[in-house]
């Protein structure tokens, strides 16, 4: 086996660390320019002649003092995990900036190499940045790359084994004669201690402690030497302050580091300020005081609408090869038990699943379209003063509308909330924003009882609905439950950026692979034991009586008749029926007989289910049952008022098991963990019941 | 003269950052998005009720409630 080198690449929000990787080695990562994308730690593995590379992608930072649990997650992976060398992505275009982190960095004096990204857009702007300049600065190699025209991406791999043989450059960075002074002090008393042997790491804890890192001073606050270099550090705090007239050490460091950075700006890069970029441009539009809330309004139900009319199309044809496919094999295989399971369970109940690719890919692509281009930062400012008001921030609005797309990784994507209070009201509320999942039922029942014309503003009313209704509960949970500080605002803009093809195709086949696979297993697994339960135990007698019934009857239409009644009262006496029986009295207050309450339940599992659920119980005594076969089924077995009581529990009631283990995950504490179980099954009963009443109120 | 901050400021308009008086975390992510003293920032928007406003430095485009901008003392 080869030797293996460790990578860390490590790089402010936005740099392009994710595209910069897909570029390297093939990887398969979620491209994003909203700050924050990279929730998760991810790992790739590079094969060249002499070494494996291991690379880790860690979640973006701004700085070494923590902000966000990703922060955290990364700060910590620095500090404390087994590594080689640090790959520090920066943009090229907001150098000075970054690399105030890359000087953060250099304190740790491990081996590190400086990845300059985007360099084409400085080209294009017929600017220059000169690397061996700022390798020499620096101490460390300097690497110019775009991910975009590839250039400089074989280097990495190459720059990597070359500074894994190399032995290390002295790569300090030294702070002005004061801060200097005080560092040595610091170093030397660290010094006195067993940990802090190695004068290198001694200095770099000497100035995170000067940084006033509370990760650092929670090292020490543990050892012998505790007391010693408290004193120490309290002198410093005191007399720095005083002699630079600042009101903390960490600003000092901070002004400090900002003056170097942009003194290396300086002199590496050579650039004409242009008066208006782009970007400012676009957004005099987009984010304009008056215009920039109807745009967005105007996107969001633009996607929606193409979502239910583009994807009308294929949705028919994928229903059409379905029934087809049933139907063919119904007459080839031989009758019996591994017919009827494929016939009536297992096919049309993936079918009646699969035909909603379609819709749930043009969601996707619309929300990573929205994503990558950088627009969704800019709704999160549009939304800002809005969600204040709610007792959430405008950043929160970005797990919320992930959660449009799927929920699970919508409350992963909580995290870029720094404050636990927003986080969990964000999460709380998220089960109200209808995930992809979903949408087969809507579309199924808007089909059953609404007109073409009007389905596509009755799902945006869904949607809609839903969302304000999260907002509402957010706000009432924000004044009964959390009260105190909203979390404080303050969000980079990245530039627009035209989407990456390759990224947005990537996302999208990883989409498709993921629901196939889900489709075919887990929704199979679901179908197959829907189909067992709803047709065993066998009532040999009442198939006899109705047998014989069937066969003494010549009128075909009575015949049919007969087959349709055997098959509902096998149904009513199977399993399903008596689990249906047991539960139903829950939900009769709403109209619904046990197929509903069962595909309510099943629904709990996934909510692909659902569908697939009321495909098999609906599908009495007729093999062509999906899509319009069924929506014919539910409009003569479902009343309007049950309908809209449905569409209120498929809205609201809890989501599916990934998504409430996910919710598990992420939140330790079993109160929240209990309250988020119950609350939203609870909240959805009495919705539902309300309105079914009040639908019968008026007439309906 | 009485102190301005950047909620002082009108669209377009240019100013020094002299002072940041948030409160940590706050401080420090403003530290990091290099509103640090001495830097150069413009406002480019803010919305309607003045709630959110967009400003820039350095090529970065930063995103802060009122409150926050009511925390940078700039000239």
């Amino acid at each position: 086996m080869n030797k293996q080198i460790k990578v860390a690449i490590v790089g402010q929000p936005n740099v392009g660390k994710s595209s910069l990787i897909n570029a390297m080695s093939n990887a398969k990562l979620h491209v994003g320019n909203f700050t924050g994308v990279t929730v998760e730690k991810k790992e790739v593995f590079i094969k060249s002649d002499l070494f494996d590379i291991k690379m880790t992608d860690l979640p973006g930072i701004y700085a070494l003092n923590t902000y966000t649990p990703e922060e955290t997650v990364t700060k910590n992976f620095l500090l404390n995990e087994q590594y080689d060398i640090i790959l520090n992505v920066v943009d090229a275009n907001v150098l000075s900036r970054n690399l105030m982190l890359t000087l953060q960095l250099l304190d740790m004096h491990k081996k590190m190499i400086l990845v300059v990204n985007m360099i084409d857009e400085i080209e294009a702007k017929k600017g220059s940045l000169d690397a061996k300049k700022l390798s020499i600065l620096l101490g460390i190699p300097v690497i110019l790359t775009s991910a975009k025209t590839s250039q400089g991406i074989d280097e990495i791999n190459k720059t990597i084994i070359q500074t894994y043989r190399e032995k290390q450059n002295d790569n300090k960075i030294y702070y002005t004669q004061k801060v200097e002074e005080r560092i040595k002090e610091l170093t030397k008393t660290l010094q006195k201690s067993p940990h802090f042997k190695d004068e290198n790491y001694a200095r770099f804890v000497a100035i995170r402690l000067i940084d006033k890192d509370e990760n650092i001073y929670k090292i020490i606050h543990d050892l012998p030497i505790f007391i010693e270099a408290h004193n120490v550090l309290e002198k410093i705090y005191s007399s720095l302050t005083t002699e630079l007239d600042e009101d903390s050490t960490a600003d000092i460091l901070s002004n400090e580091r900002a003056a170097i950075a942009h003194n290396l700006y300086i002199e590496a890069v050579h650039i004409k300020q242009q008066d208006k970029s782009l970007s400012e441009k676009i957004d005099n539009i987009l984010i304009h005081p008056i215009l920039g809330l109807p745009i967005f309004l105007f996107f969001m139900w633009a996607l929606f609408q193409l979502t239910f009319v583009l994807g009308n199309y294929p949705m028919n044809i994928i229903g059409d090869i379905f029934t087809y496919t049933t139907t063919t094999l119904a007459h080839i295989l031989p009758s019996g038990t591994v017919n009827s399971a494929l016939t009536h369970g297992i096919i049309p109940a993936i079918g009646a699943v699969v035909m909603f690719l379609p819709n749930i890919l043009i969601l996707f692509f619309g929300l990573n379209l929205l994503e990558q281009t950088g627009y969704m930062s800019r709704a999160a400012y549009l939304m800002d003063g809005f969600m204040k008001h709610f007792g959430l921030q405008g950043k929160a609005f970005v797990p919320l509308v992930s959660g449009f797309g799927c929920t699970v990784p919508a409350y992963m994507a909580a995290r870029t909330l720094k404050n636990p209070k927003d986080r969990i009201i964000t999460m709380l509320v998220l089960g109200f924003m209808s995930c992809g999942a979903r949408l087969p039922i809507y579309i199924l029942l808007i089909g059953a009882f609404f007109s073409t014309h009007a389905a596509g503003n009755v799902l945006f009313a869904i949607y809609i609905t839903g969302a304000i209704l999260g907002l509402i509960f957010a706000k009432i949970l924000r004044v009964v439950l959390f009260k105190g500080e909203p979390e404080p605002f303050v969000m980079e803009m990245p530039p627009y950026r035209l989407p990456s093809y390759k990224a947005l195709y990537m996302d999208l086949w990883y989409k498709t692979k993921m629901f196939l696979k889900k489709a075919g297993t887990f929704i199979a697994l679901a179908a197959l034991s829907v189909w067992f339960l709803s047709t065993y135990p066998h009532n040999g007698a009442l198939e006899k009586s109705y047998e014989i019934k069937i066969q003494h009857t010549k009128n075909i239409q009575i015949k049919k008749q007969l087959q349709n009644e055997l098959s509902a009262k096998s149904l009513e006496d199977s399993y399903m029926g008596h689990i249906g029986k047991f539960i139903e009295p829950v939900f009769k207050p709403l109209g619904f007989d046990w197929r509903m309450s069962v595909s309510v339940i099943a629904g709990l599992a996934a909510k692909e289910v659902v569908v697939s659920t009321m495909a098999t119980l609906y599908s009495v005594g007729n093999a062509s049952n999906t899509s319009k076969g069924l929506i014919q089924k539910v409009r003569e077995n479902v009343s309007f008022n049950s309908a809209i009581a449905l569409l209120i529990i498929i809205m609201i009631y809890s989501p599916c098991v990934a998504a409430m283990s996910t919710f598990y995950a992420e939140i330790p504490q079993w109160a929240w963990r209990i309250f988020y179980t119950i609350y939203p099954n609870v909240v959805a009963w009495l919705f539902a019941y309300g309105v079914y009443k009040l639908l019968g109120a008026v007439g309906h | 003269m009485r102190t301005r901050t950047i909620s002082d400021l009108q669209i377009s308009q240019e100013a020094t950052v002299q002072k940041v008086i948030a409160k940590e975390p706050v401080k420090s992510r403003l530290f990091a998005m290099g509103i640090v003293k001495g830097a150069k920032i413009k406002v480019l928007e803010h919305t309607l009720a003045k709630q959110t406003w967009d400003i820039s430095s350095n090529n970065t485009k930063i995103a802060l409630r009122q409150e926050e901008a009511r925390q940078v003392i700039v000239q």
